[in-house]
């Protein structure tokens, strides 16, 4: 406060108050100082009526530490004059009106203006993310697009990234829409004149923010389409790797599906037949034709069933062996034919060579001594009625 | 030490009578009340000085709840002792 009652005067005010001369009214001044001091020394509380109190009051020892030498000091206890105004004096305190009252009030307002900048400058965070979101939501899928890719054909990859990028189109798009308003509003409720600096910063950031959208996106397809070669890279490689075997199993498969047409035809056909005749050994087309016309077809059948003991019999008493192997662990019929035919397809004859020894054929004890019959020309026609029916009894044989 | 006691005193050191004493006392406090309302400060020779000085507006918490609000400016009266009172009430 720059206006300052001074002692005199406090001296003269008093005496013009209160009708008394100078001088008394400075012993009186000069008196109730030296008593103040006096009071405070010894009672270490003064009370002036009208005023407040004045109170000695003690400040505890303390420790610190010296700031530059980093020494722990104590500060010793020393005592400190405190003032507390009466209730009185306080309120009348309060009504005064100080001229510095109006700078006083500015941080309250700097304040209000503060929060009303963090609040604009939440409004543009909030439209921030909006912008990013599409960006790291393609992102995210792009993980989910490479593996069904991997495991499956590759005619379904564009299937599922197509979705995607058009996702992708409609997210980005409202986005940079829903921008375009917004910084068109603050422009039309400002004043022109002042702000056009303000106005300026918001719209270059968002053409930044555009610029910065446009190459991740080109980031994203360029991914994309390495990834995508690199699929078809590796698809070619497998498919040719896996060649063979596929073919091997596709063939097997059919194999598999003849062989139940077969086991159909055959039961059917015996069912039929329980009556006619016991031999359930009768897998021909005739046979089956013969199911149709009743009487002609008994008579094939017989005919049938006459000859196929003799096949039988002809085949077992035929066989000539070539050599006897001993099975080790591991091994199979199937290769000992691929071994000494060239073709695994030929097991069922040492199946046949061997039926005492075998009545399982995928389940052969170790060290059982196998016949390994020399093969006809004949006996390596796979398409063979006889290679058929023996091929069918060796599979039903693995079940029991 | 109340006032009655510091007048007492003052009577001593002064050779006033009880009742001018009195009476010079009331003035004085009351002169100091009008010039503070004023806005002006009080030099108080020797010992220090009065003035009215704004306590500005902070926020402040609650203890218990944790909420925060902001405190309203007020005056508060503040004396602030002379140098040599000062050092010599230090030490007692």
């Amino acid at each position: 406060m720059a206006d300052k009652l001074s002692w005199t005067e406090l001296r003269r005010a008093l005496a013009a108050r209160a009708n008394v001369s100078e001088k008394d009214a400075n012993a009186f001044l000069n008196a109730l100082n030296a008593q103040l001091v006096e009071a405070l020394k010894e009672d270490k509380q003064v009370k002036v009526n009208g005023l407040g109190t004045f109170r000695l009051q003690a400040v505890a020892p303390r420790k610190s530490v010296n700031v530059t030498t980093g020494e722990e000091i104590t500060i010793e206890g020393y005592n400190k004059i405190a003032f507390v105004p009466e209730a009185g004096v306080k309120e009348l305190v309060e009504k005064v009106d100080l001229p510095e009252g109006e700078e006083a009030t500015d941080p309250i307002q700097k304040l209000g203006a503060q929060a009303d900048e963090i609040v604009d400058l939440l409004d543009d965070l909030g439209q921030k993310p909006n912008t990013a979101e599409p960006k790291e939501e393609p992102k995210a899928e792009e993980p989910e697009v490479e593996e069904p890719a991997v495991e499956e054909p590759e005619t379904e990859e564009p299937v599922v990234e197509e979705p995607v990028a058009e996702e992708k189109k409609e997210e980005a798009a409202p986005a940079v829409i829903a921008e375009e308003p917004k910084a068109e509003e603050p422009k039309a409720e400002e004043k022109p004149v002042e702000e056009k600096p303000v106005e300026e910063k918001p719209v270059e950031k968002k053409e930044e923010k555009k610029k910065e959208e446009k190459p991740k996106k080109s980031h994203f397809w360029r991914d994309t389409l390495i990834c995508f070669v690199i699929l078809l890279v590796l698809l070619v490689v497998c498919y040719f790797f896996l060649r063979h075997q596929i073919c091997s199993w596709i063939d097997s498969l059919d194999l598999k599906l003849d062989k139940i047409e077969l086991f159909n035809k055959l039961t059917n056909h015996s069912a039929a037949d329980q009556e006619a005749d016991e031999n359930t050994l009768i897998f021909s087309e005739e046979a089956e034709e013969a199911e149709a016309e009743e009487a002609e077809a008994e008579e094939a059948v017989e005919e049938t069933v006459v000859e196929m003991p003799a096949v039988e019999e002809a085949s077992k008493a035929d066989y000539p062996i070539l050599l006897t192997e001993e099975i080790t662990y591991g091994s199979r019929l199937a290769w000992l034919a691929q071994k000494h035919y060239g073709n695994r397809e030929y097991w069922p004859y040492i199946y046949d060579a061997n039926r005492d020894k075998i009545t399982n054929p995928s389940k052969i004890a170790v060290g059982t001594k196998i016949r390994v019959p020399k093969l006809t020309a004949a006996q390596k026609d796979l398409n063979s009625k006889e290679f058929i029916r023996l091929r069918d009894e060796a599979v039903a044989a693995i079940g029991k | 030490m109340l006032t009655k006691e510091l007048i007492n005193r003052i009577m001593k050191e002064s050779g006033l009578s009880k009742k001018d004493a009195e009476q010079l006392l009331a003035t004085t406090t009351a002169i100091m009340r009008e010039n503070l309302m004023a806005g002006k400060a009080i030099q108080l020779q020797g010992l220090g000085s009065l003035d009215v000085k704004e306590r500005k507006a902070r926020v402040i918490v609650h203890p218990k709840t944790g909420e925060r609000s902001i405190a309203p400016s007020k005056n508060q009266l503040i004396f602030k002792p002379a140098v040599t009172i000062k050092e010599e009430l230090k030490k007692i």
